[in-house]
């Protein structure tokens, strides 16, 4: 096991810049997600710590060992690929075994190797199996026990979950989770799921267009995002943004939304008089009230626990998750509250989240 | 359309494809009872459909007009260009299909055109460089053209396997640890092996046809089996019988070999323009 | 933890354009023994050769006396004032485009009536395909025992009902149709097998808008699957039409060439002038000739193939 540097990261396809001074720090056991929309570079990231896309600028090492100049089998690492790319000329256990079998382990630790790991992912039944016989949830384990059985330093995944079904997703989720909490080997895990980043991750690097955006625990993230991107990219549904102007008015600040709507400032935000910022509220943050904001509901989506209302403010979009509000019909008209401890302030022009 | 009349019109497209098919194959059976026709009956108008079969032909041909020596001429010539062809041609194309920029479209795009530029221009430096080297009628010399000739084929052949095998199986390779000879001998390999075969089967063929090098640098003992028939000439009585028996008996693994292929021969002979 | 940076481009764009360089060099020295063996095959005995010809046709050089003297160009200029070179350069390019020609149109209708055709395809398909396959000296033969004087099947049949056959190998005018129907036999199955292929790759989805839409089938090969399938076509009758100008084994086998130079291609007049008359030099000035006509044939293929690859 080991901890990983990325320091200084950067990367280039022709003249494409595509990852940008990338820096992250990984540190021994941690389970790390990168998570960011399609093309941003998370794939091209990964690679590069697989020693697979060669590295432009900057270095990473991994355990203390600057490894930019290695070929992966001398990186110690392990990758589960997005389509697993099994050896479809070998069985199972052929598969689980071909590296141990090149490293020419003796044939009895082979053996128990990938005894163990089949028994760990509960392939046991399937090790003499090829993998065209193989259901994809299957195939997806015989990729981790590939993984599993080389006792890796590092665990690299590629959007392992993206060809299951959603069910599957779920319930693999929760098995590379146990796993990690099993082996606590270093891990390093890309998904654009943000979902799949929230409930798997130790720590999440949220990466846009080549650069980080943020990254921190889940629930840091969650309610305290760096900037407007990471806002609407953590959660779901997505955060409200509406934009307003900050006005100072009677020795406090408040945001001025337009419509006669005011709200005080979130909790530990800051802004200057004047100022054009948007205001963030998560739907789940929304209550009934008599003060804040009036809209008129458009569709009413009850989903059992709760109940999400799509609403028109000022010709925006909003919309609120709201516990109990099975009276509610589209054409009603109903006042919004924004908890004001849990809203988010960020300036209109930069995104950038605004702190006292 | 009813569906009484979509099967009148389909029985008829029938008949006339199934004749069409039988005027294309009428060459081939006429030189087959030729083959196993008593001159008498050969030679009768009108034609005679029904007679009385003899293998006479075939069993003379064999045993005592030399055919056995040409077509173990025409085995070793063939075997030895393919296993030279397909093992280097392999390799390269494996390359090829795993090397990335401008110059790799362009090797391929020279190779498509080498597999049809004509054989006569370099059939000349051939003969005079095989006999300056004192090689005409041997089995290098012949095997070293038909390898030549083949190379382009079985590298555009093989590079369209190769490109199939998905880039990631490679990379799950090197990262298990294995080096680009492994990755090659252990992974890739055997994952095209149907590939290879066809390969193989297509370049057997293409030797096992080829004329012009054969008429041009075999001699009495290296002569393969279609320099033997187009040779073979009417000094015999039974000359055509003869010789109708051993083009019949060379057409023969050709025919296994396009049943065995039937799935592939669009993409062994239609060089990638449709697959 | 961590750290976030856009970062302004420190690096210059040569030292950007060297970075990308190293990786794929890097990865090209891991592939280069790869291609080691094939290249050296390819140099020596496909490119020095042909190198080789090339010098060979700068010489006068007679292969039974073993003289040779250089003449720079004069081969290549004796060959442009070559009465019998001109004839055989007509006579190649008309057997061509007929023999080609009568492929294309044969194939093509084939080729739709098994589009058509819903039951027994593939054994019609691979039974026609027979007369492709086989060595086309058996090839050759075969045809020749049809066409061959009073013994060959059409004599005989001929006979049969009492006419007077024509001198199908003979005859200068008979023997160069016999020999566009020799071609058309080899490689009408070809035609059939890429053209029936082509045919299948047309998206069905579009065939059906195109019925829903009212054109009848008639409308719907020439306006939607012809056009779709018009880079296999080019591609198909390029290839056809370099193979046909080069080809050898069967003219040699069925008339060699006459009666006379009836049937002389170009490539039977650089055999008989290498190999017959033993002119070594001026046959290589013909073969270069030959390549440089055909390679332009190969830069349509190029053209169509490079383009088609491009798509995908
Ligand atoms: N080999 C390559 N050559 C040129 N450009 C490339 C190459 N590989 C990736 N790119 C480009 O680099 C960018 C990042 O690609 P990458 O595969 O890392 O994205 P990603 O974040 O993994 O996206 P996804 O979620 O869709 O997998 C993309 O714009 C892509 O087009
Ligand atoms: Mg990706």
């Amino acid at each position: 096991m080991a901890a990983v540097h990325l320091s200084g990261i950067n990367k280039r396809f022709g003249e494409t810049h595509v990852i940008r001074g990338v820096d992250i720090d990984i540190e021994d056991g941690m389970f790390c997600v990168l998570v960011g929309p399609s093309g941003c570079g998370k794939s091209t990231l990964l690679r590069m710590v697989a020693g697979l896309e060669a590295i432009d600028e900057g270095e990473i090492s991994i355990g203390g060992t600057v490894v930019n100049d290695r070929p992966p089998k001398q990186r110690d690492i392990a990758m589960v690929f997005q389509n697993y790319a099994l050896y479809p000329h070998m069985t199972v256990r052929e598969n689980m075994s071909f590296a141990l079998d090149l490293a020419k382990r003796p044939k009895a630790e082979i053996e128990k190797q990938v005894k163990r790991a089949a028994d760990i992912l509960g392939l046991v039944p399937y090790l003499d199996r090829y993998p065209r016989q193989l259901s994809g949830g299957q195939r997806q384990r015989v990729a981790m026990g590939r993984a599993i059985v080389r006792d890796p330093q590092v665990f690299l995944f590629d959007e392992p979950l993206s060809n299951l079904d959603a069910k599957l997703r779920v319930q693999m989720r929760t098995e590379i989770r146990e796993l990690h909490q099993r082996l606590r080997t270093t891990s390093i895990y890309v998904t654009h799921d943000q979902t799949e980043a929230m409930t798997m991750a130790d720590r999440i690097v949220v990466l846009k267009d080549g650069v980080v955006e943020q990254s921190g625990g889940p629930l840091e993230l969650y309610s305290r995002p760096a900037n407007t991107f990471v806002a609407g990219f953590i959660g779901s549904p997505s955060m409200n943004f509406m934009p307003g102007i900050a006005r100072a008015s009677g020795g406090t600040m408040q945001v001025d939304l337009g419509r006669g709507a005011s709200l005080p400032l979130p909790a530990g935000s800051r802004a200057d008089d004047g100022q054009a910022v948007l205001y963030g509220v998560r739907p789940e943050h929304f209550q009934l009230g008599a003060s804040g904001l009036a809209v008129e509901v458009v569709v009413v989506e009850p989903t059992g626990a709760d109940t999400q209302l799509y609403c028109r403010f000022d010709g925006h979009d909003v919309v609120a998750a709201i516990r109990d509000c099975a009276e509610c019909r589209s054409g009603d008209r109903i006042v919004l509250a924004p908890d004001s401890r849990r809203a988010h302030l960020f300036d209109a022009a930069s995104g950038l989240r605004l702190i006292a | 359309m009813n569906a009484g009349r979509f099967r009148t019109s389909q029985i008829l497209l029938f008949v006339a494809l199934a004749a069409f098919t039988a005027a294309m194959l009428t060459p081939v059976v006429w030189a087959l009872m030729t083959s196993v026709k008593q001159p008498i009956d050969a030679f009768a108008i009108p034609p005679k459909i029904v007679f009385e079969p003899t293998f006479e032909f075939h069993r003379q041909v064999w045993l005592e007009k030399g055919f056995g020596r040409f077509l173990l001429n025409s085995a070793v010539i063939s075997l030895a260009t393919v296993v030279v062809s397909v093992s280097i041609g392999t390799m390269a194309a494996y390359a090829l299909s795993r090397m990335s920029g401008k110059a790799v479209g362009g090797i391929m795009l020279a190779l498509l055109s080498l597999r049809m530029f004509p054989h006569m221009l370099l059939a000349i430096p051939f003969f005079i460089l095989a006999k300056y080297l004192n090689l005409i009628d041997t089995y290098p010399a012949m095997v070293l053209a038909l390898v030549a000739i083949n190379q382009p084929f079985t590298i555009w052949m093989m590079h369209s396997f190769f490109v199939d095998v998905p880039k990631e199986i490679d990379e799950a390779a090197a990262i298990d640890g294995a080096g680009e000879w492994q990755t090659f001998f252990r992974v890739v390999l055997p994952i095209v092996r149907p590939g290879l075969w066809v390969t193989a089967l297509f370049s057997l063929l293409l030797a096992y046809n080829e004329f012009l090098f054969a008429l041009v640098l075999t001699g009495p003992h290296t002569k393969t089996l279609p320099v033997a028939i187009a040779e073979y000439g009417g000094e015999d009585l039974n000359y055509w019988s003869l010789s109708a028996a051993a083009a019949i008996a060379i057409m023969i693994p050709i025919v296994l070999f396009m049943m065995a292929l039937q799935k592939h021969l669009v993409r062994g002979l239609a060089l990638g323009a449709v697959k | 933890m961590q750290l976030t940076t856009a970062g302004q481009d420190a690096v210059t764009p040569a030292l950007r354009k060297s970075a990308a360089r190293r990786a794929r060099r890097a990865q090209h020295r891991r592939l280069w023994p790869f291609l080691l063996p094939s290249a050296l095959v390819a140099f020596f005995i496909l490119l020095y050769p042909l190198g080789y010809a090339f010098y060979l046709s700068l010489f006068n050089y007679y292969l039974d006396t073993g003289a040779s003297t250089f003449v720079g160009f004069a081969n290549y200029a004796d060959l442009f004032t070559d009465t019998r070179f001109w004839a055989a350069l007509t006579r190649t390019i008309g057997i061509v485009v007929a023999a080609v020609g009568l492929e294309f149109c044969v194939g093509l209708t084939v080729a739709y009536g098994l589009y058509r055709l819903t039951f027994g395809v593939r054994a019609l398909n691979l039974l026609m395909f027979l007369p492709h396959i086989i060595t086309p000296v058996v090839a050759a033969l075969f045809l020749k025992w049809i066409f061959a004087g009073r013994w060959g099947l059409l004599d005989s049949l001929f006979a049969t009902f009492g006419f007077f056959a024509p001198d199908w190998l003979g005859d200068p005018a008979w023997a160069r149709v016999t020999v566009v129907l020799a071609d058309a036999w080899q490689f009408t199955p070809f035609m059939i097998l890429v053209l029936f292929a082509g045919l299948n790759t047309v998206d069905p989805s579009q065939i059906e808008a195109a019925q829903i839409d009212g054109a009848s089938g008639r409308q719907i090969l020439f306006r939607i699957m012809l056009p779709s399938i018009a880079p296999i076509i080019a591609f198909v009758l390029t290839m056809r039409m370099m193979d046909a100008f080069r080809y050898f084994d069967t003219i040699y086998v069925l008339t060699g060439g006459g009666p006379g130079t009836a049937t002389e291609t170009v490539t039977m007049q650089t055999y008989a002038l290498a190999f017959r008359l033993f002119q070594i030099g001026k046959a290589s000035a013909l073969g270069v000739v030959t390549l440089l006509i055909v390679l332009a044939f190969a830069s349509i293929i190029v053209a169509t193939v490079g383009r088609r690859k491009g798509r995908t």
